[in-house]
């Protein structure tokens, strides 16, 4: 009865968001308007949209960079404010530390602003440090840090305090595929251990392999809100991947397939779900072989796009 | 809390040690008090008030560079290169991370101060024969003013850049020592301008016998005073400021 009270605690709630800036001689700009969305506890959150679209300042107001115009933000079922704080970790896009300390001193000042006691930060360093591959880099210069390094440092200070809450703005920023991989499977692996994460980026493949469900940000709105497969699956086909002895499909299966693409040996194309056993018939019969078939799902870019697409349009008419 | 301000401090401090402008400031001032000694037409009997007296207003000098030159862009530099996004967003408040930014600057210019000021007395020592602790006091003073300065670096840097922090920093020194040639004791704004003219005991330190320890105590008020006023000023600004 606990756990499920637990659960239903949202780890973020975002009501009804705004924030309004304003420059010398009057002129006002609205970078978010009316934003609300909630980030169930215990999962990973996408938070995506293009650039100005309002994420980084959602996420400022969230956690008291900026003042908001309007709007209610709880974190972890407290208000958004310093002690609400303590429980959260973020990484900010690009992070910066200061290049005349190390990484020790670094994760240190990170771990005593949260209260953590010497030894606890001596221990928790060492073991972060190692995880993020850093290891061995404790008392080097952040002054001798790549960018890579200065984002792997991100992500420990982040975690140093065992948040239960974990903001990542763009974490993989600057990381080589290796170290892309590397974020992804710590996002899982914190999944894992229980914390909730709330993933802002640019990197749809990235939001797309670890992310539950998403809030698609477009012009300082919501523009729509869900989980992955509810927004991109086409609903009535199926995609198919085969290979056979020919170049060219087998009659009775090209005329009832479309978006037919030929590589690495293999077709692939989408089937009407009504015309699924027909093509899978002949396809046996011919001696080709079924490689993968699975609901056609539209890549997250896609789906993208056309929101945009369609945002500009309404914006136009 | 106070654990939070003095881990700040502490990372400041830690910061500012690695700034070559620290070192270079202290190794030409310690050249400096050494060279005092060799300077022209001291008249007899006086020579050693001199030295006092020209080594007060090195050292004066040299705390000042370095303060305007740790503070005037320490927030400016922070906000911008974000490094400042990673410490508000825990559980540190805008006026612990003011304060605690301060103290760091306080405690490095008070770690550059006590090394002036064993240079002076081992030089005035070594040239004299006569240790000069009563120059301890003067840098003393030197100190708390330096924390005023800093914290008024700290409060203009809170919402603007640091060209704007060190000509309103000179500004302010210029302002704060110079009622007595604007005002006479008795008139009417006398008591109500900012004047940091307590600090200033490099006469009796000098030519004198130093002050008392109820002068010093009214010098800590004064310190303590200027410094809160300012710290709250600047808590008011970067609170209202959006990062």
């Amino acid at each position: 009865m606990v756990d499920e009270q637990a659960t239903q605690v949202a780890a973020i709630r975002i009501d009804g968001a705004r924030k309004v800036y304003s420059a010398i001689g009057g002129q006002h700009r609205e970078a978010v308007r009316d934003v609300t969305f909630t980030v169930k506890a215990g999962g990973v959150h996408g938070l995506l949209g293009p650039n100005g679209a309002g994420k980084t300042t959602t996420l400022k107001m969230l956690l008291g960079l900026v003042k908001p115009s309007g709007g209610t933000f709880e974190l972890l079922g407290e208000p958004a404010g310093p002690v609400a704080r303590a429980r959260v970790g973020f990484l900010a896009e690009q992070p910066y530390f200061s290049p005349l300390l190390t990484a020790g001193q670094t994760l240190s000042l990170h771990g005593r602003l949260s209260g953590m006691s010497r030894a606890d930060i001596r221990v928790r360093s060492n073991e972060l440090l190692v995880r993020v591959g850093l290891e061995g880099k404790e008392s080097l210069l952040l002054s001798k840090f790549s960018r890579g390094m200065l984002q792997r440092l991100g992500i420990a200070t982040a975690l140093v305090h065992r948040p239960e809450l974990i903001v990542l703005d763009e974490p993989a920023s600057g990381l080589d595929p290796v170290g892309q991989r590397d974020v992804r499977n710590l996002i899982l692996e914190l999944r894992e251990g229980g914390a909730t994460v709330l993933l802002s980026s640019h990197q749809l493949s990235e939001v797309e392999a670890v992310c539950d469900q998403v809030t698609i940000l477009n012009r300082g709105k919501v523009a729509a809100a869900g989980r992955i497969d509810e927004l991109l699956n086409v609903a009535g086909e199926t995609s198919f991947r085969v290979a056979g002895s020919s170049d060219v499909l087998p009659e009775s299966v090209a005329g009832r397939v479309s978006d037919v693409a030929f590589a690495g040996g293999s077709h692939m194309f989408s089937v009407a779900d009504n015309d699924v056993r027909i093509v899978f018939d002949a396809l046996d019969d011919a001696g080709w072989r079924i490689l993968s078939m699975t609901p056609k799902r539209e890549s997250l870019e896609d789906y993208f796009a056309r929101l945009l697409e369609s945002s500009t349009e309404e914006v136009a008419s | 809390m106070i654990g939070r301000v003095w881990s700040l401090a502490v990372s400041v401090f830690f910061d500012a040690l690695r700034r070559k402008v620290v070192w270079v400031v202290i190794l030409f001032a310690a050249v400096m008090a050494a060279a005092i000694p060799s300077l022209p037409s001291y008249g007899f009997g006086v020579v050693e008030a001199v030295y006092r007296e020209i080594a007060l207003a090195l050292t004066y000098v040299a705390t000042m560079v370095l303060t305007v030159a740790l503070a005037a862009n320490r927030i400016p530099a922070e906000v911008e290169r974000r490094t400042a996004y990673g410490v508000l967003v825990r559980s540190v408040r805008r006026w612990e991370y003011l304060l605690g930014t301060w103290l760091g600057i306080l405690v490095t210019v008070g770690a550059a101060v006590a090394a002036f000021t064993v240079v002076d007395i081992v030089v005035g020592w070594l040239t004299y024969g006569e240790i000069m602790l009563r120059l301890a006091e003067g840098t003393f003073a030197i100190l708390l003013e330096a924390g005023v300065v800093a914290a008024f670096c700290v409060a203009v840097s809170s919402i603007t850049g640091p060209v704007v922090v060190v000509v309103s920093s000179l500004a302010f020194l210029f302002i704060a020592h110079s009622r007595s040639q604007l005002l006479a004791p008795g008139d009417a704004l006398w008591g109500l301008y900012p004047s940091l003219d307590t600090l200033n005991i490099i006469n009796p330190v000098a030519h004198g016998t130093g002050v008392s320890l109820t002068y010093v105590a009214s010098m800590i008020v004064v310190f303590a005073a200027w410094v809160a006023i300012l710290l709250v000023f600047a808590t008011g600004l970067f609170s209202s400021r959006d990062l």
